[in-house]
């Protein structure tokens, strides 16, 4: 603070403070909503308080009514699977090319780094339609590979691991190779550890990024066994205008936000590295 | 680096996994676009015409294409602009209190892990025209909402939306950028008699203006490629068309109306398009990283 | 048996860029030599040539007489300290030491037994759990040297190990250095742009100037007789003043106004060099050459005095004295300098190597 002005300060707080409520109010409302019974929403009427069907609520998305068995934590399993496919593929298709584009020299290596570098240029909702044809014909529809494999090629991360090998200086690998560390050995034993907290810091940004995954899932499955929980939101919205349960669609809603939340806000640390270093 | 391993023949095959996923699932399929591109399939899929550049001219002569580049123009703009004033805003604020600066960096950056999709159902059910709080509030000042029926109320609620899961994204990078500039330099303004008002629009607005210009393209980038479940959750491109951007429309020709012939040159139009951007976008990164 | 053998070594880069034209050394049994020269002389090329980390283009490297051109680093026998000491960050003072061990598949307990060996004859015991970044410099640099000596190698190479240190470490460790190597006898390749380094551990210096070696031999035999003006100039410091002059007729002429009776050379166009220190200070009327004061550097012990000859209406030469003990001259004044003829260095101007009287 350069100036001592307390107003100023407190005007401060006072922005942050409304800019965090207005930032929270639609979760506080989605929270709220998921406490009432379907009937509490009509014409001119939304509950801003909690109401006391929470438990049935939940209890009946999560476990299902009798004789009905629920879909979501098949849904949950799925999401988890594709966020953590994409996450794992993507970092380790990463890291090997990144690898030898660092710490090689061979031929075509500029060419290896353009055609990676094209992947940037075409995320998949530009190349939508026949990307959809490539898996159908692989007869990949409605797999787990449909769903992860398509989407683990990474320029982003392959950019972000050569940054993180180029800053290790040359000497070191030269130290290894007079220790009789050939490039596997230095692979395992100095390049990952050395990279653990790129890792990790990129795990937390791909992890949201293939749990948030909308559109691919939406063409890929039509299967109800293989949907992820951020699409069928989306589904239970598909109904005709009146209908919309909106206690069970904030229900799914916040399930299906709270794992990566969790993630972002348990891990902020990594996740603001993540970022910054992703920025590129 | 300078330092290299002398193995002529590890380096493909640690490529390999990067590149056949590459070419499986980017490069066929953009060269398939670009081949259907310049056929009309029928509805069912049973034959197709060669029809040279047919679906070009008619993407061009066509009042719907336009009107999608406009809307999108519209919606990355707006969603750029608000996203990063508001975001602004906090940053400046947040950096000038001393206490608490992270706990409310904690408290903005959450909704970056919220899906778009279910940031447009969020939205919507606080503009719901019939039981929305926001939109009984519009309605008691006079206000009529009905973002189903009305397009530019559309276009505004899928702004909203998407803006507010970015908000947190540009609050990050300002805030670090403001961090960042030297203590001594906002001092050296103050004894030379500038106020605080003054200050920020002559020594910290020019001092950040990499990082705004960074964010202008990411958010651009966001709004038109990342903001599809937003607008497919809340609006899916109505209504009219008045919500369909560039990309909606891929997917709308495509899945919805089959015109896959147009969906592809679509798609070869779009390609060039984040052709361009990327070149743009890596021109400014060269600056920083030299391959 | 002589145990490193540079022959005929040459290095070219793909560009068609030569770095190292042909060099020739032959390095005794526990020899201690040092490369020595300015930055981009090829000095560090050469070192990495040895260790492996370089392609020979040219020549024969020989270690223990066995030709080891095509070897892998690991397999030539050698351990290197690193300038900036290279150390694993992620692994522990005793892991960094223990690794090369490890990858040659020693056994656990005989590589337990010779980090702590190392490591308690360079005081490292201490901190054997520690990681590199909990380390000071010196620690640093200590820890690279254990990392080298566990190895047990036939060669020590070490590329500026000391520059990233300050100036009293590097003092400390430079004497280090020395004792360490004398205890093990190991034959060592050094590379240093620091002539002072040079000079104390050197037991021969290879003096490089754009990729030749100027001049091989002891220190003080390349102090006494530097074989070019480029030797002369790196050797010995603050360094030799040189002053293009003619010699006709028993008479080296500096300019116009300035004249030193001389022997006769085998070429009159020649460069005339003495060492500061060997300058002495007489009065005006007695003097050889006169100077005029521009700075005087009082170090206490002795006094740095840099002022300009002057041999001609419109020539003048700068020079630098050393004396010792303390002196005060006033900035503008003459004073008169001996410079005996025993102390001269004389090169050929044209060719830069040293020439003697006929």
């Amino acid at each position: 603070m350069i100036e001592n002005r307390p107003w100023l300060t407190g005007f401060s707080h006072l922005i942050l403070v409304l800019g965090v409520l207005v930032v929270a109010l639609p979760v506080w409302v989605a929270i709220v909503a998921s406490t009432h019974p379907a009937n509490a929403f009509g014409v001119g009427h939304i509950p801003m308080w909690f109401g006391d069907q929470a438990f049935a609520n939940w209890h009946q998305m999560l476990i299902g009514k009798e004789g009905q068995a629920s879909h979501m934590l098949r849904m949950t399993l799925n999401s988890l699977i594709m966020a953590l496919g994409i996450t794992f593929g993507k970092i380790a298709i990463s890291l090997l090319s990144a690898y030898a584009i660092v710490f090689f020299r061979f031929p075509f290596r500029g060419l290896a780094f353009w055609v990676i570098f094209f992947t940037l240029m075409l995320p998949v909702e530009v190349r939508i339609v026949p990307t959809y044809e490539v898996i159908a014909n692989l007869n990949l529809l409605n797999s787990y590979t449909g769903l992860t494999l398509p989407l683990i090629a990474s320029a982003t991360a392959t950019f972000l691991f050569r940054q993180c090998f180029m800053s290790i200086p040359g000497e070191l690998v030269e130290a290894a190779r007079i220790d009789g560390a050939g490039p596997i050995r230095f692979f395992f034993d100095i390049l990952l550890p050395m990279s653990r907290t790129n890792i990790a810091a990129l795990f937390v940004i791909l992890f949201i990024y293939g749990w948030n995954q909308y559109l691919w899932p939406l063409i890929v499955t039509t299967d109800d066994a293989y949907y992820t929980l951020v699409m069928s939101v989306k589904r239970m919205l598909s109904v005709p205008d009146g209908d919309i349960e909106w206690n069970k669609v904030m229900v799914s809603t916040l399930l299906a936000m709270i794992p990566p939340v969790l993630v972002v806000i348990g891990m902020q640390k990594l996740f603001v590295k993540g970022l910054v270093d992703a920025e590129k | 680096m300078s330092v290299y391993f002398p193995q002529k023949f590890l380096p493909y095959l640690l490529l390999l996994p990067q590149l056949a996923v590459t070419a499986i699932f980017f490069l066929w399929p953009a060269g398939q676009a670009v081949e259907q591109a310049f056929y009309q399939e029928d509805a069912f899929g049973l034959s197709r015409d060669f029809v040279g550049l047919d679906n070009f001219t008619e993407l061009f002569t066509s009042p719907e294409y336009f009107a999608s580049l406009k809307t999108t123009m519209v919606f990355s703009f707006s969603v750029a602009f608000l996203g990063l004033a508001v975001a602004l805003w906090l940053a400046v604020m947040a950096d000038r209190v001393i206490r608490g600066a992270m706990v409310y960096q904690t408290l903005l950056i959450w909704p970056y892990a919220v899906a778009p999709a279910l940031a447009g159902v969020l939205w919507w059910i606080l503009f719901d025209p019939s039981m929305g709080p926001v939109a009984l509030l519009l309605e008691s000042i006079g206000i009529d909402w009905n973002h189903f029926i009305n397009g530019d109320q559309a276009m505004i609620l899928v702004v909203i939306s998407a803006t507010w899961k970015q908000i947190s994204y540009n609050f990050l990078f300002f805030l670090a950028g403001l961090q960042a500039i030297p203590r001594s330099l906002i001092e050296a303004a103050a004894i030379d008699g500038a106020g605080p008002t003054k200050r920020f629009w002559d020594i910290v607005f020019p001092l950040l203006s990499p990082t705004t210009f960074f964010l202008l393209v990411v958010n651009l980038v966001y709004a038109f490629f990342e903001t599809f479940g937003v607008i497919d959750a809340t609006t899916q491109g109505g209504p009219g068309q008045s919500t369909t951007t560039m990309v909606y429309k891929v997917f709308n020709d495509g899945f919805v109306g089959l015109d896959l012939g147009s969906s592809a040159a679509q798609s070869v139009v779009l390609m060039v398009i984040v052709g361009l951007m990327t070149v743009v976008q890596f021109r400014y990164i060269e600056r920083k990283v030299q391959y | 048996m002589s145990d490193l053998v540079l022959r005929n070594i040459g290095k070219t880069y793909a560009n068609g860029y030569q770095a190292i034209p042909s060099i020739d050394l032959t390095i005794e049994e526990g020899e201690f030599i040092v490369l020595v020269g300015p930055s981009g002389c090829g000095k560090s090329t050469l070192l990495r040539m040895v260790a492996g980390l370089e392609s020979i283009s040219q020549g024969d490297l020989l270690i223990k007489g066995i030709q080891v051109n095509n070897k892998e680093p690991a397999e030539r026998d050698i351990a290197m300290v690193f300038q900036n000491y290279a150390l694993y960050p992620h692994m522990s003072v005793y892991d960094n030491m223990a690794y090369g061990l490890k990858n040659r598949g020693e056994p656990k307990s005989e590589i337990e037994t010779k980090v702590n060996a190392v490591a308690q004859m360079l005081g490292l015991e201490e901190l054997l759990t520690r990681k590199p970044r909990q380390l000071s410099g010196g620690q640093r640099q200590r820890v690279a040297m254990g990392r080298a000596m566990v190895r047990d190698p036939k060669v020590f190479l070490f590329d500026e190990p000391l520059s990233n240190l300050d100036a009293k470490l590097r003092v400390q460790m430079r004497v280090e250095i020395r004792e360490l190597q004398r205890k093990l006898g190991t034959t060592t390749l050094y590379v240093t742009h620091d002539q002072v380094e040079a000079m104390t551990l050197a037991d021969r210096l290879v003096v490089l100037n754009k990729g030749h070696a100027e001049q091989v031999g002891t220190p003080m035999a390349l102090y006494d007789r530097p074989a070019s003006t480029f030797v002369a100039q790196f050797i010995g410091s603050p360094s030799m003043n040189l002053i293009p002059c003619t010699v006709e007729d028993g008479v080296l002429q500096l300019g116009a106004d300035c004249q030193l009776a001389s022997p006769q050379f085998s070429t009159d166009k020649i460069m005339w060099g003495i060492r500061p220190e060997h300058v002495d200070i007489v009065p005006l009327q007695d003097a050889d050459l006169n100077l005029q004061v521009k700075a005087v550097e009082a170090l206490g012990a002795e006094t740095l005095i840099h002022g300009s000859v002057k041999a001609d209406r419109d020539k003048q030469y700068p020079f630098v004295v050393r004396l010792s003990g303390n002196h005060a001259p006033d900035i503008g004044q003459l004073i008169g300098l001996k410079v005996p003829q025993h102390a001269w260095h004389v090169f050929d101007a044209e060719t830069t190597k040293r020439i003697e009287a006929l």
